[in-house]
């Protein structure tokens, strides 16, 4: 293409881009204007009327919208945390089970990731909600005696309370997310050569050993790419939690705007939040990365 | 596999090879031993399957009007006769090569079965339900979203700077967004966007709220197709004198896609897991419908019957998408269709 066809190519796509937009605009704004519901963020100052079950810091229904979104913010933040954590062991263990020499072993984690990856993440949410936590009895199942116990007002763990519906919306996101992270670390530990297992054996290493200290470092950079996109998805599915009630940050601006009917800008301050949180991910996995190559150029 | 070692001895050295694999065996085997036995007491002593065996018609059709529930039912008669027809069908003659078109005929031949009209009695939206509507969102969805993903994923190559950009934003947007965000916003939204005497209904509008969110990532998975294609085949296809629109539709999208179809086939099963997120924002698709089933005193407690069934039937469908997927990339390989 000669460079003048393709400028006015290119001038005349855009135009037709932003003639579409404009009336995408202009049928909004006479939408809005009939409902007389203009773009405007003054109402987040309004008292938000409604109580949050859980909240991180003191919270009470005359506390403005911003306060509870803030709240919301932070019961995602800690729920995406715990989940990562939980999802990243889980994974491991099953992913690097997947090459160990007992075929038990072998035929459970394949099991798992079979099962749970043909199921929606919705209808094992209402499992471990609706079959798991709240068909458990009152008094508290305690299989470790007072070190973890269960029961239908959710987990007791080292003294520290955790309600049903955080539990089982982290359990059901860290079993999901746990079984795709387990083929992630699977293919890694596939990326490596055999002769690498076949040295260490050589070597008389034990099988934990070799495949912590030889295989798992080698395989680390084939499996920090898909674990970050895991580590987004989980994120994003975590705004699930409404199916269980959980109070975060997608159900506080569901319940505003239910409301406010001020679905533009929820919208638009859901954007950004999800925005923000993907940086923060794609940057610490980022750094994660930067190190680990870091680390096995000067080793 | 060599003659080696009898069988015991083979299963000595899988299962108890040293002392921490025999106790880990021993371990593995009293759990699954309990978990097995605690099943087996409650599928005797505590399951009741009522609730499902009673409301099979409604897993299937939801509230269809009873007297036309044919048409539901000959739709997913349909799709599993062709299912099963290509995976254990001849592999060649003119039923072969019917079938693709049979199977892109099989959306609007749904839509128009469910929906009504040409001399069938029209049926509102609202009636749709269960698996059917399931099977009608995934469809619908699926075959809007693909054009769109693959026009995405060629924008964001292209050399024009303009639509380059525009296409990136979208796809790192939507793929940055929840998508039960974008289902409930589609909802809300979509009506606000459109000129007022222009009415969606809310199965509609759950389609576009869908192709739109899974165009950005079928977009992805193209561009991961389309950057696994060699310079030399561009070259190549130049040296040929084929112009550039010839490129593109008869050298580089076949390969790309080619390339391409495992991550689709993922997205094409994640898309029908997903559709169960509109029984949280109101449409009785199997999940809805069984939400609905749950909340009828009848049933109160149900839960687990229910859960393990619908798991049943999705792991079902799921896993005949991938057997379905797993076909085409056979027939697809080079080897395949060389010979």
């Amino acid at each position: 293409m000669k460079r003048s066809q393709k400028f006015y190519l290119q001038f005349g796509l855009a135009v037709s881009l932003l003639i579409f937009i404009g009336i995408l605009i202009y049928n909004l704004w006479v939408n809005l204007s009939r409902t007389d519901m203009l773009l405007s963020f003054r109402w987040l100052e309004q008292p938000a009327g409604f109580p949050l079950a859980e909240h991180a810091l003191s919270y009470k229904p005359s506390d403005s919208y911003i306060w509870a979104l803030c709240m919301g913010w932070l019961n995602s933040l800690k729920v995406i945390i715990c989940g990562l954590l939980a999802a990243t062991v889980l994974g491991i263990l099953a992913g690097t089970a997947r090459s160990s020499r007992n075929a038990l072993l072998r035929a459970l984690s394949s099991g798992y990731v079979a099962l749970i990856r043909q199921i929606p993440l919705l209808l094992q949410l209402f499992f471990w909600y609706f079959a798991g936590f709240l068909r458990l009895s009152q008094t508290p199942l305690a299989p470790l005696g007072t070190l973890i116990q269960v029961s239908k007002q959710g987990v007791e763990l080292l003294g520290l309370h955790l309600s049903s519906e955080f539990s089982a919306l982290l359990v059901g996101l860290s079993v999901f997310t746990g079984a795709s992270i387990a083929e992630v670390v699977r293919g890694g530990i596939n990326s490596v050569p055999r002769g690498q297992w076949e040295a260490f054996r050589s070597l008389g290493l034990p099988e934990g050993l070799g495949l912590r200290s030889v295989v798992l470092p080698q395989a680390l950079p084939a499996i920090l790419p898909g674990l970050t996109s895991q580590y987004l998805n989980l994120a994003k599915n975590s705004t699930l939690a409404i199916a269980v009630a959980y109070a975060d940050l997608y159900k506080v601006i569901n319940t505003t705007i239910t409301q406010t009917n001020r679905a533009i800008e929820g919208f638009l301050l859901l954007l950004i939040s999800f925005l923000m949180l993907n940086l923060l991910i794609t940057g610490g996995m980022e750094l994660l990365n930067r190190l680990v190559l870091k680390s096995q150029q000067s080793s | 596999m060599q003659p080696g070692p009898s069988a015991f001895k083979r299963l000595k050295r899988q299962l108890l090879a040293n002392p921490l694999d025999g106790l880990i065996t021993v371990v593995v085997l009293a759990l699954l031993g309990w978990a097995t036995i605690s099943t087996l007491h409650w599928l005797v002593f505590g399951a009741d399957w009522r609730v499902v065996s009673q409301n099979l018609p409604l897993y299937a059709f939801g509230s269809y009007p009873a007297d036309q529930r044919w048409r539901p039912f000959l739709w997913i008669a349909l799709l599993i006769t062709l299912t099963l027809l290509t995976l254990l069908g001849p592999s060649r003659g003119w039923i072969r090569k019917a079938l693709p078109l049979v199977w892109i005929a099989m959306v609007p031949c749904g839509v128009v079965l469910l929906a009504g009209g040409f001399g069938l009695l029209p049926i509102p939206s609202h009636a749709w339900g269960g698996l059917t509507l399931t099977l009608l969102l995934t469809a619908c969805s699926g075959v809007l979203a693909l054009p769109l993903g693959i026009l995405l994923a060629l924008g964001r190559q292209t050399s024009l700077a303009i639509i380059q950009r525009s296409c990136a934003v979208y796809i790192d947007v939507m793929r940055a967004v929840p998508l039960i965000a974008v289902l409930f916003f589609g909802q809300l939204l979509i009506p606000l966007f459109l000129p007022m005497h222009l009415e969606l209904n809310r199965v509609l509008r759950a389609v576009l709220a869908f192709a739109l969110f899974l165009a950005a990532y079928i977009a992805e998975d193209v561009r991961g197709g389309l950057q696994a294609i060699p310079r030399t085949q561009r070259e190549a296809a130049a040296v040929l004198g084929l112009s550039p629109q010839q490129t593109l539709w008869l050298v580089v999208l076949p390969q790309a896609m080619r390339t391409a179809l495992p991550a689709l086939t993922n997205q094409a099963v994640g898309l029908l897991q997903n559709t169960s997120l509109m029984a949280i924002l109101g449409l009785v698709e199997l999940l809805g419908i069984s939400l609905s089933l749950l909340a009828n005193p009848d049933f109160i407690g149900r839960y687990l019957e229910v859960y393990i069934w619908l798991a049943g039937v999705y792991w079902l469908v799921c896993t005949a998408m991938a057997l379905l997927a797993r076909h085409l990339e056979h027939q697809l390989s080079p080897q395949t269709s060389a010979n």
